[in-house]
C-alpha cells in the first residue's frame, strides 16, 4: 500500500504562467512516454519479476514515477493557473479549455486521452525489462524536447531533474536485466 | 524563500538522497557503503522532519499534533504555488 507525503519529490514553483508550455508538458502526464504510463507499467510488471532485487526495483521505480506524475501535474496546473480564456484563445490553446477548462487531465499534448495501450506487461521478465529500458530513453528524449521549448528557469529546473531521473532508472533497469539473465542462466531455465 | 519552505526543502533534499540510495540498494543489497550513507541521511531527515512537523503541521497523517482539529487539511498542498 502507499501513504501520502505532503511534499513533491523536487520543488515545483513556477511564477510566470505559460499555457502553451503547460499543454506541451501535459504529454508527460497522460501521453505515451509520460509518468502515468511509466508508473502503471512498472507496478503491473513487478508481479512477474523472478528475483528479490527485481521485485524491489520495479516496485520502487513504479512508486517514484507517481511522485513524478505529481510534479508534472503541479507544473501544468501552475502554468495554466488563472490565465484568462481570452489569453488562451490568443495563444491558440483554447481548444483544450473548451474540453477541460484549466484542469489537469491525463492526455497527451494533442488531447488524446491516456490509454493502457501505451504499456505492456508480460510474464517474461526479459521482455518487460527491455521495454522498460526503451521507455526510460523515450521519456528522456521527451524531456529534452520540452527543455528546448522554454527559457524559464522555473520550468527548466524541474524538467532537468526529471530528465536526470530517467537516466538513473535506465541504469537500474540495466542492472536488473543483468541480474535476471544471470539467475536464469544458473537455473537452466529458458 | 520563507523559513517553512526552506526547512521543507532541506527535508526534500535528504529524502531525495534516501530514495536514490534505495534504488541503488535494490540492485546492490550488500553494498555496505551505500547502506551506511542511507543510515546517515535517514537520521538527518528524521531529525528535520520532527522540527518541521512540530512547527508547521503534519507531512503525513502518522504525525498527530496535540490539537483539537485535524490539521492535515490545512493549506498549502504541494501543487499550490505558495507551497
Amino acid at each position: 500500500m502507499w501513504y501520502y507525503e505532503k511534499k513533491t519529490q523536487y520543488p515545483v514553483r513556477i511564477r510566470k504562467p505559460d499555457p502553451r508550455m503547460a499543454i506541451n508538458i501535459l504529454t508527460q502526464y497522460g501521453g505515451p512516454n509520460g509518468e502515468l504510463a511509466a508508473s502503471l507499467r512498472y507496478l503491473s510488471q513487478r508481479f512477474s519479476m523472478p528475483t528479490k532485487e527485481t521485485k524491489a526495483i520495479l516496485n520502487d521505480i513504479g512508486t517514484e514515477e507517481l511522485a513524478h506524475l505529481e510534479m508534472i501535474g503541479s507544473m501544468v496546473h501552475q502554468l495554466m493557473d488563472k490565465v484568462s480564456p481570452q489569453e488562451l484563445e490568443k495563444l491558440h490553446v483554447d481548444t483544450m479549455y473548451a474540453v477541460h477548462g484549466r484542469a489537469v487531465f491525463p492526455s497527451d499534448s494533442n488531447g488524446v486521452p491516456f490509454t493502457a495501450a501505451y504499456i505492456e506487461s508480460m510474464e517474461d521478465p526479459i521482455a518487460n525489462l527491455n521495454e522498460d529500458l526503451a521507455a526510460e530513453q523515450k521519456a528522456r528524449a521527451t524531456y529534452e524536447y520540452l527543455l528546448k521549448m522554454t527559457d524559464d528557469p522555473d520550468v527548466i529546473d524541474p524538467l532537468r531533474f526529471l530528465r536526470e531521473r530517467e537516466v538513473v532508472h535506465y541504469q537500474r533497469f540495466g542492472e536488473a536485466l543483468r541480474i535476471v539473465q544471470e539467475t536464469m542462466g544458473k537455473k537452466k531455465f529458458y | 524563500m520563507d523559513e517553512r519552505t526552506n526547512l521543507l526543502e532541506q527535508i526534500m533534499a535528504y529524502d531525495f538522497v534516501l530514495y536514490d540510495l534505495q534504488l541503488f540498494l535494490d540492485t546492490h543489497p550488500s553494498d555496505g557503503n551505500a547502506l551506511r550513507d542511507y543510515k546517515m541521511a535517514l537520521e538527518q531527515s528524521e531529525n528535520l522532519r520532527r522540527q518541521y512537523q512540530a512547527k508547521y503541521g503534519p507531512l503525513t497523517t502518522r504525525y498527530l499534533p496535540n490539537t483539537t482539529c485535524w490539521q492535515w487539511v490545512n493549506d498549502p498542498w504541494p501543487w499550490n504555488k505558495e507551497a
